[in-house]
């Protein structure tokens, strides 16, 4: 197969973009660099805005305010046929009444492609995503999974620079869905398109995203590799939204080198006093993931006492749930704990806490000795989502 | 079992009742089928039974040989194919531009042009006679057919149809930069096919058996149409063979029938997929 189909370099640009229907305003005054030939997720929960943002990408959508700028052209009034999209929706969209060939070439031979570049892409796309036995079948005769390949093949087979996709795998079971990840990470690595994926599932996210753009109620909340966006959240709702289940978040007071949670006092260790005492506030928000929740059998100046209220089983592993002066917090172990009812000491993981302002629940920052492991590449950090980042995360 | 049972009755009470209804509305059709085959004085004296004493094909006969019966007929077919094919086409232009363009004002218009589907015929039929006039075509086929080129209903009906293909389909062939020509013909037009093939046929039908409008414009016999043609023999002005009149009548319906039977699937389709989608 040829692997040289990388596209020219085609980035995308959103300044101060909005997007308003009648009187709400669905997307707010976005700014996002997306670089050429990554791999960036649209994530957040339903309404935040992410497929919008794809429309209007790919100019299905009219932007209200700002600039889009596509392959450094401003583009908010190019017709979405001349953008050199190529888009999967979630519904996959094939044409009923033709055949997956038909389908998959309908796009080139309308436009007087030669025939033998056709035929010959089509070879390549059915192929890669094993349609071949399937060519002329028609969508209705096909499973899921087919038609979910069927419209990638489509999208695939236009060798657009910007290759867009609508949660295209929310239609598919959990077994799909993983071998689907994989071949689309498959096909970016092949053609290098500008890959822009909306999901609101973050284990989709995170897997297939190289930087994910996390958004609530139209609004930027971080762009980031998908492991800075878990280790460093830039505020509660991005500590809240990734990770399963959620971040718990403890509402919390700081006196010198010491953390009152609830009514519990806890020692804090230096690098987090340190930190703590540069951002200028003692009101805090506490928060540690459930699966950096460890226990003592005896209480010590760094645990916090607590009741167990109910234990779930996973299977490979079980949820604790836990009071803690009234505040329900919940833990991830591998063993089985207590019962019901019985008290148990809690001792968070201090080189995996996130301190956030109470006012604003933006973070504090994090302590030098624990700054991001795998730091963003400079130059791909994006100058506008900087700014964005600045005005309004961290 | 006392459940089933009372089910049961119900549907067969159900079931007499709707054979009584195609009883009632197939009487008209049968009526007019035996009398076609008896000579007149059996037709007026005996109308009521039904079936012919000595059965004759007198009355086909006096019909291809006293009047231009092809030429009639002939008009009639190019009339209905004409009205039907353009009907059809700015039905179809019509339904794409309210399906799928943006435009100020999209909705007041369409309501606008549904509100005249309750305009009476009886209040445009003088300017519209007026203006076939002056354009010179009155007694000819053009000037039955000229106000009928659009249709609210057909319209309406394939805007239905539209709607219910997915915007994603149109979306991806937007993204393909393929046009709006294209779009219809090899994208909607193949899935509001059966809606077309419905809404083409219902066009036909109704133009087959239009009689005021041309008997308003029609003057010489040979621009007659077939309903015309049935008038001579069963008005004040005609007389009243009323046995011919029967055979004319079932030559009338005898084309419009057989594209029923042929459609009607996609007839009844079309028409439960208006009710449904509102």
């Amino acid at each position: 197969m040829d692997n040289n189909h990388t596209c020219d370099s085609k980035e995308i640009i959103f300044e101060h973009v909005k997007k308003i229907y009648e009187k709400t305003e669905v997307v707010k005054d976005l700014n996002l660099k997306i670089h050429a030939g990554e791999r960036l997720i649209l994530l957040g929960p339903s309404g935040c805005g992410k497929s919008t943002t794809l429309r209007m990408i790919a100019g299905l959508e009219d932007i209200s305010a700002g600039n889009l700028y596509m392959n450094g052209k401003r583009s908010n009034d190019i017709p979405c046929g001349d953008r050199g999209v190529a888009m999967v929706f979630q519904n996959y969209a094939l044409y009923p009444h033709m055949t997956v060939r038909q389908n998959i070439t309908y796009g080139l031979s309308v436009h007087k492609m030669d025939k033998a570049e056709i035929e010959s892409r089509l070879e390549e796309v059915l192929t890669m995503l094993d349609l071949t036995d399937y060519a002329d079948r028609k969508p209705k005769e096909l499973s899921g999974g087919q038609r979910q390949r069927v419209a990638l093949a489509r999208a695939v087979v236009k060798r657009s620079p910007y290759f867009l996709l609508d949660e295209p795998l929310s239609n598919l079971d959990a077994q799909l869905r993983l071998h689907a990840r994989k071949e689309l990470v498959r096909i970016h690595e092949t053609y290098h398109q500008t890959l822009v994926y909306v999901t609101h599932d973050q284990i989709e996210a995170m897997t297939v995203g190289q930087r994910i753009a996390l958004l609530k109620d139209g609004d930027l909340q971080m762009v980031d590799t998908p492991s800075n966006i878990y280790n460093h959240p830039a505020n509660v709702f991005t500590a809240k939204f990734i990770g399963s289940p959620s971040m718990n978040i403890l509402p919390a007071k700081y006196t010198t080198g010491s953390l009152l949670a609830g009514c519990q006092s806890i020692e804090l260790p230096e690098m987090w006093c340190r930190q703590i005492e540069t951002s200028s506030t003692n009101d805090l928000f506490f928060g540690i993931r459930p699966e950096h929740v460890t226990f003592t059998s005896v209480s010590e100046p760094n645990t916090l006492k607590a009741t167990v209220k109910y234990i779930e089983d996973y299977g490979n592993r079980y949820g604790i749930y836990l009071d803690i002066d009234g505040i329900e917090i919940i833990a991830l172990r591998e063993e089985e704990i207590s019962s019901c009812g019985s008290t148990v000491f809690v001792k968070p993981n201090f080189e995996k806490v996130h301190f956030f302002h109470m006012d604003d629940e933006r973070t504090i920052g994090y302590p030098r000795e624990l700054a991001k492991t795998k730091p963003l590449d400079v130059d791909s950090i994006p100058n506008i989502a900087e700014e964005n980042t600045d005005k309004k995360v961290v | 079992m006392k459940i089933r049972k009372k089910i049961k009755d119900s549907q067969i009470l159900w079931h007499i009742l709707l054979c009584l209804v195609v009883a009632i509305l197939l009487f008209p059709i049968v009526f007019a089928v035996m009398n076609s085959f008896k000579n007149n004085t059996e037709a007026i004296n005996n109308v009521m039974h039904l079936l012919p004493k000595e059965p004759t094909l007198e009355n086909y006969i006096h019909v291809f040989e006293k009047l231009p019966f092809v030429r009639i007929t002939l008009n009639t077919f190019i009339i209905a194919v004409v009205v039907t094919l353009l009907k059809t086409i700015t039905s179809l232009f019509a339904a794409y531009a309210f399906v799928y363009f943006d435009f100020k004002g999209k909705g007041i218009l369409y309501f606008l042009m549904l509100s005249t589907m309750f305009i009476p015929f009886t209040v445009t039929m003088i300017p519209n006679y007026l203006l076939v006039s002056k354009l010179g075509l009155s007694d000819s086929i053009i000037g039955v057919m000229l106000p009928q080129f659009a249709d609210v209903l057909g319209i309406f009906m394939l805007r239905q149809s539209m709607r219910g293909i997915s915007k994603s389909l149109i979306e991806v062939a937007r993204l393909d930069n393929i046009g709006n020509v294209k779009i219809m013909t090899d994208i909607v037009l193949p899935l509001v096919r059966p809606a077309l093939i419905s809404t083409g046929i219902i066009f036909f039908i109704n133009s087959w058996n239009e009689y005021v409008w041309p008997v308003l414009i029609l003057k010489s016999k040979e621009n007659y149409t077939l309903s015309l043609a049935l008038q001579m023999y069963i008005s004040s002005e005609g007389g009243t063979n009323f046995s011919v009149a029967m055979a004319v009548s079932v030559m009338t319906m005898l084309i419009p029938l057989v594209l029923y039977i042929i459609f009607q699937r996609y007839i009844i389709n079309t028409f439960a997929m208006s009710g449904i989608k509102g």
